[in-house]
């Protein structure tokens, strides 16, 4: 017998209320103009036996159409549990608009202290455990490209799907909006990808790139991913995992070699004269 | 609660609850900066500003919601509140932004000029401020500078210039113990040693874990050299008065202990 949640996953997709990543992951892709170019500011959609679940909750910048796809999505049953990767409000801000309209399921974030991040009913998720989620397992991981101090990286066990925040963004052109790594020319995102970078993560111009790059190949390496989903960027497949870690670690060395401190620049001109 | 650091020139704090999971994580790892039976808190700081204008810089927690209505209905005795400034929307910086608005309907919302998603913050129709800009008050004074350390792209620093004071937002905070509350950090008991610091960066900003140590510590000499500050106002800490030195040498020894040891938790 067909997998009842295989084929509604699929014809939905068809219907371009998401984008299918896996058997049960999809993507709800929604674009911010920046300039000429577009930012992602998405959502994911897991469908598991007990239910539904999304990975953040989109902006409320794009609340109507966001709620229009995932009660077309899910035929009108809604969500039946919430993952937050952190509190900041384009991952956040639909979270009151879901519980008005799907009732108080279950929230899953991390924090050290809920109320002070406005989510007092929220169940805590902390770095490194795993959780089940509606019956699903999910890890919590720390991510080395993150700015908020609660951010949360989720890898769903299950479908190998890693979900990633803040990390692996990038702006894209117009056309691309919904199209996954694989269909992209890899070639043009570079730009892209730096561009987000060095904008979303300031911090990125004091970092030591080895390190950096050595703590993200450990944890890829340690959770193997069929994709990694990033809420600000187009979902990578692992076959383009590689391809796009050499364009982040390029961009990232750009981004730290383009920053040099006033204070370090003063003593140099002082040593050179 | 609050406190009248000098003449028109208030602290506003909410401390929240006992941060017990923090307190056992510094009591497990030897710290003895925090005994048993002390409460712990990490505070949520706003700042009042008032002169022939008034401005307030930052918001609270959504759980500091009443606290920060009343005080500034206290402060304010039926006085307008004419700029209310969020360093970067966080929540809980920014997220007692649009109480403060329904009460003080007439107050300019100021944000961090920088980046280009106002909107996804509701912050697109705000004044909007760049580094270098001032504001004047009508006695304190106040300009806008780049946010150095940060944990969010939309983000401003502020010093009020007559004062000398910077708002360091995120970066030079520490958690208190009970009895410290609203306290200057020269009327304690204790210093506030670079264990505390540690505490609040490595779990803050965490990112120091990554950094060029030699790098990160430069620019804290040259913000040292940059501002000169008689006074720190951070937004999780207590205020500072003497001996500001001292703090920014002990800030660059936070950046190699972060990248030496790594984070120790969350906030």
């Amino acid at each position: 017998m067909a997998d009842p949640r295989r084929t509604d996953s699929a014809a939905v997709a068809e219907t371009g209320m998401t984008v299918r990543l896996t058997e049960d992951v999809e993507w709800i892709s929604e674009c911010y103009p920046v300039g000429d170019r577009h930012l992602h500011v998405s959502l994911y959609l897991i469908r598991c036996p007990g239910g539904n679940i999304v990975v953040d909750s989109g902006s409320f910048y794009h609340r109507e159409s966001i709620e229009s796809r995932l009660t077309a999505a899910t035929r009108g049953q809604g969500i039946q549990a919430l993952i937050l990767s952190h509190s900041d409000y384009p991952h956040s801000g639909n979270i009151p608009s879901f519980r008005r309209e799907w009732g108080d399921f279950e929230i899953v974030a991390s924090c050290a202290d809920a109320g002070v991040q406005g989510l007092p009913y929220a169940r805590r998720s902390r770095i490194g455990e795993t959780l089940e989620v509606l019956g699903r397992e999910f890890t919590f991981l720390d991510p080395p490209l993150a700015d908020r101090s609660h951010t949360t990286w989720v890898y769903d066990r299950e479908s190998r799907v890693m979900f990633v925040a803040d990390g692996f963004g990038n702006y894209h052109e117009t056309g691309t909006c919904r199209l996954t790594s694989s269909e992209l020319a890899e070639e043009d995102r570079a730009l892209g990808i730096r561009d987000f970078h060095a904008g979303a993560l300031k911090w990125l111009r004091y970092v030591d790139p080895p390190k950096l790059s050595g703590q993200l190949r450990r944890l890829l390496e340690e959770h193997p991913v069929s994709f990694v989903a990033p809420i600000h960027g187009n979902p990578i497949a692992a076959a383009n995992l590689e391809r796009y870690l050499s364009m982040l670690e390029a961009s990232v060395q750009e981004i730290a070699d383009g920053y040099v401190v006033a204070e370090q620049s003063d003593r140099q001109s002082e040593e050179s004269r | 609660m609050h406190r009248e650091i000098e003449p028109g020139f208030y602290w506003i704090q909410e401390c929240g609850p006992h941060r017990e999971g923090i307190a056992e994580a510094v009591r497990g790892r030897g710290g003895t900066w925090c005994p048993p039976g002390r409460e712990l808190h990490v505070p949520q700081n706003a700042y009042l500003l008032r002169g022939e204008r008034s401005l307030l810089f930052d918001t609270l927690s959504p759980e500091g919601g009443e606290l920060i209505i009343e005080e500034l209905d206290r402060i304010l005795a039926g006085a307008s509140l004419d700029y209310l400034v969020v360093s970067h929307p966080d929540v809980p910086h920014a997220g007692n932004t649009a109480r403060i608005l329904r009460q003080y309907p007439e107050a300019q919302l100021v944000a961090p000029g920088e980046g280009d998603t106002h909107a996804l913050y509701h912050l697109d129709q705000a004044l909007k401020v760049v580094p270098g800009d001032e504001l004047d008050l009508g006695g304190p004074i106040v300009r806008f500078h780049e946010a150095t350390f940060l944990d969010a792209a939309l983000h401003v620093w502020m010093t009020e210039e007559r004062t000398r004071t910077l708002f360091p937002v995120d970066w030079l905070g520490f958690p208190h113990l009970d009895g410290e509350c609203l306290r200057f950090v020269d009327e304690l008991d204790v210093d506030i040693g670079i264990e505390r610091l540690t505490e609040f960066h490595s779990r803050v900003l965490f990112w120091f874990q990554y950094v060029d140590v030699d790098k990160t510590r430069a620019e804290v000499e040259h913000l040292a050299r940059k501002y000169r500050p008689s006074r720190i106002a951070p937004a999780h800490g207590l205020v500072i008065r003497n001996d500001i030195e001292h703090y920014f040498e002990l800030m660059k020894d936070v950046v190699s202990r972060v990248a030496e040891s790594g984070r120790v938790g969350v906030l």
